[in-house]
């Protein structure tokens, strides 16, 4: 049995599925763990490789690591490893490596009001900032956390979204779905235009969005059209990856990776990059 | 100085061969490249310390072109990684040149620095000496010296050798690793003053100045839709080039048991980019085009200092398409980019 090995880091440790959580259709929320816990330590934002041993790694953003407990994983279903992840019960032994990338710059939004824009399954790495700041609610101003869906069905996270974050201090949810849906009295339209129609003050305020590529350029044109400036606006982004480290190559925009640099960005540095994001 | 008589190289071999892999340029049949001299075969093989380029380059002894990572079992209640491939036998590589050495020096970036270490190139890595061969006849192709390589001093070596075109390399350690070998070797070299070879000019030059800095200003130009028309994004540079690196990570499952490995990608491919779920950021040749020269000439040079072409030439040889990377750094500086 070999055990843990930190010292290569591309070699997963084991870590065993101890919960599922059904979001949506095709989402799925997993809870993962080993002996002691637990495999390493995970900073809001940042992602780690999870591996079906014999199928495939895929890499997700850690939607929230329960202190010291277990890290939490809300997976789509979109190609080969995923669809046969969710189709794995609580037991499961699957492998992780990580933690990568960056994670979101928690220190430096201390103090502002924090602006969370986020659509789809772009919602699970915006979690694990969003949870973040209610964990540690002095430290940040007021939160507003604007999410939209396909529809009621693809919203994830529901009982935090619809019964938690509401009743936190100074929070707000603002949700909306594309199309009209029968017994859905909210808001029906785009996140861009919900965003506008909104239109959060951009004075002492951080926006952090994620989703969908198209959905992003959108909200960033409108988050601009409302006075934000470049250094205010964070986003973290998706690219295939293999390795994790900043060496297979693939996950580059111009000469920064994603994986090792990213995946948070606020938007001047991004405006550096050529335009391939 | 210490010379080195070539008619002691096949000794020379097997006595560096007993300790290590030792690796060296060799023509067999219809191909060229770095190969164990466990395989020579004195009936089809022939040395090739002379040929410039050998056609395939040195990088697959530190970066095989598959390679194991490691291995797990599926057993009752789950699952476990039973073995780690780290691979850390001795090895020698004889008779590189300076651009391909200078391409090691583009992985030990690439693999050994910016946070993590990759344990599998290290481990090769750390067990390896480099004995380099001087050019003083660049080939047509060659533009070594263009890409801040010296054909005449490798940067990198443990030892040099020197053809001074009589029966004598002239040999030149460099390092401890280098002396060590010195002392192995020390019943073949002899103590012989030899004047050194005259070194030939390039034929193929390029100007490299200013290059990064204005390739950064023209990413979004249409002209790279005319550069990349001819490309057939077969993928024969990424792999023929000393100093690409990129890799795919695949599994092979064995029954119960199965093991990951890693193999050379090219960023040529469609695939390279291609995200579950079907988006793909570089979807077109041309972007995949664009992505694989602005690597080569500008993001390695901002990131690690170095331009990632180190003028080998074998891209342009062996493109099937006629595309000449050393006319793109031209274009860079001389062609109209604006739209």
């Amino acid at each position: 049995m070999h055990n843990c090995n930190c010292e290569n880091p591309l070699v997963p440790q084991i870590v065993e599925i101890v919960k599922i959580i059904d979001e949506t259709p095709d989402v799925k929320t997993f809870h993962v763990r080993n002996e002691n816990g637990v495999p390493f330590d995970v900073r809001p934002g940042q992602l780690a490789m999870v591996s079906l041993l014999p199928v495939g790694e895929g890499m997700f953003s850690v939607s929230w690591q329960e202190e010291k407990e277990h890290l939490q994983f809300a997976i789509r279903r979109v190609g080969l490893m995923t669809d046969e992840l969710h189709s794995v019960g609580v037991g499961h032994k699957i492998g992780v490596r990580g933690p990568y990338g960056n994670g979101f710059p928690v220190e430096a939004c201390q103090g502002k009001d924090m602006l969370f824009i986020a659509g789809g399954i772009g919602l699970a790495p915006l979690r694990s900032f969003i949870k973040y700041c209610l964990k540690h609610r002095s430290d940040y101003g007021k939160i507003q956390v604007l999410y939209g869906a396909r529809s009621y069905a693809d919203l994830c996270f529901k009982d935090e979204l619809f019964d938690l974050w509401p009743k936190e201090k100074d929070t707000e949810v603002f949700t909306t779905l594309d199309r009209p849906e029968e017994g859905w009295d909210g808001h029906v339209g785009l996140i861009p235009s919900y965003l506008e129609e909104l239109n959060p003050a951009p004075e002492g305020k951080v926006a952090v969005i994620c989703g969908p590529p198209i959905m992003i350029k959108f909200a960033l044109k409108s988050l601009e059209k409302m006075g934000y400036n470049d250094e205010q606006v964070i986003t973290t982004l998706e690219m295939r990856m293999k390795c994790g480290i900043g060496k297979c190559g693939r996950c580059n925009i111009g000469s920064e990776y994603i994986c090792l640099d990213g995946p948070v960005f606020n938007l001047a540095q991004l405006r550096k990059l050529p335009p391939e994001w | 100085m210490k010379v080195l008589n070539k008619n002691k190289l096949p000794a020379v071999f097997d006595k560096l061969a007993q300790q290590s892999e030792l690796f060296v340029p060799l023509q067999k049949k219809e191909q060229s490249g770095f190969y164990s001299w466990k395989s020579f075969d004195q009936a089809s093989d022939q040395l090739a310390l002379d040929l410039l380029n050998v056609y395939l380059p040195p990088k697959q002894v530190l970066l095989p072109q598959t390679e194991k990572m490691y291995s797990f079992r599926q057993e009752e209640g789950g699952v476990a990684i039973s073995e780690v491939y780290e691979e850390s036998q001795a090895r020698v590589i004889f008779g590189i040149r300076a651009c391909d050495l200078q391409a090691i020096n583009c992985l030990d970036q690439a693999f050994l620095t910016r946070g993590f270490v990759d344990e599998y190139y290290k481990a090769r890595r750390d067990n390896t000496t480099i004995v380099a061969s001087a050019c003083y006849k660049p080939g047509a192709n060659c533009f070594c010296s263009s890409m801040g390589v010296d054909p005449l001093e490798p940067a990198g070596a443990d030892a040099i050798i020197r053809d001074t075109g009589s029966e004598f390399f002239i040999w030149e350690a460099r390092t401890p690793a280098g002396e060590e070998l010195s002392r192995q070797l020390a019943e073949y070299l002899e103590e012989k003053e030899l004047p050194l070879p005259q070194s030939q000019a390039f034929e193929r030059q390029v100007d490299m100045e200013g290059v990064a800095e204005k390739l950064s200003q023209v990413f979004s130009s249409p002209l790279w839709e005319e550069l990349s028309d001819a490309c057939q994004t077969c993928g024969i540079c990424t792999y023929l080039c000393p100093s690409c690196y990129c890799f795919d990570i695949q599994v092979k499952n064995q029954g119960e048991a199965g093991y990951r490995f890693r193999c050379w990608d090219s960023c040529m491919y469609g695939e390279y980019t291609m995200m579950a779920g079907g988006h793909n950021p570089r979807a077109s040749a041309t972007e995949r085009f664009r992505n694989r020269f602005l690597h080569k000439l500008e993001f390695f040079n901002e990131r690690y200092g170095m331009p990632l072409c180190t003028g080998c030439g074998r891209c342009i040889i062996a493109c099937p398409a006629g595309i000449d990377i050393s006319k793109i750094i031209t274009a860079a500086k001389e062609a109209d980019w604006s739209a």
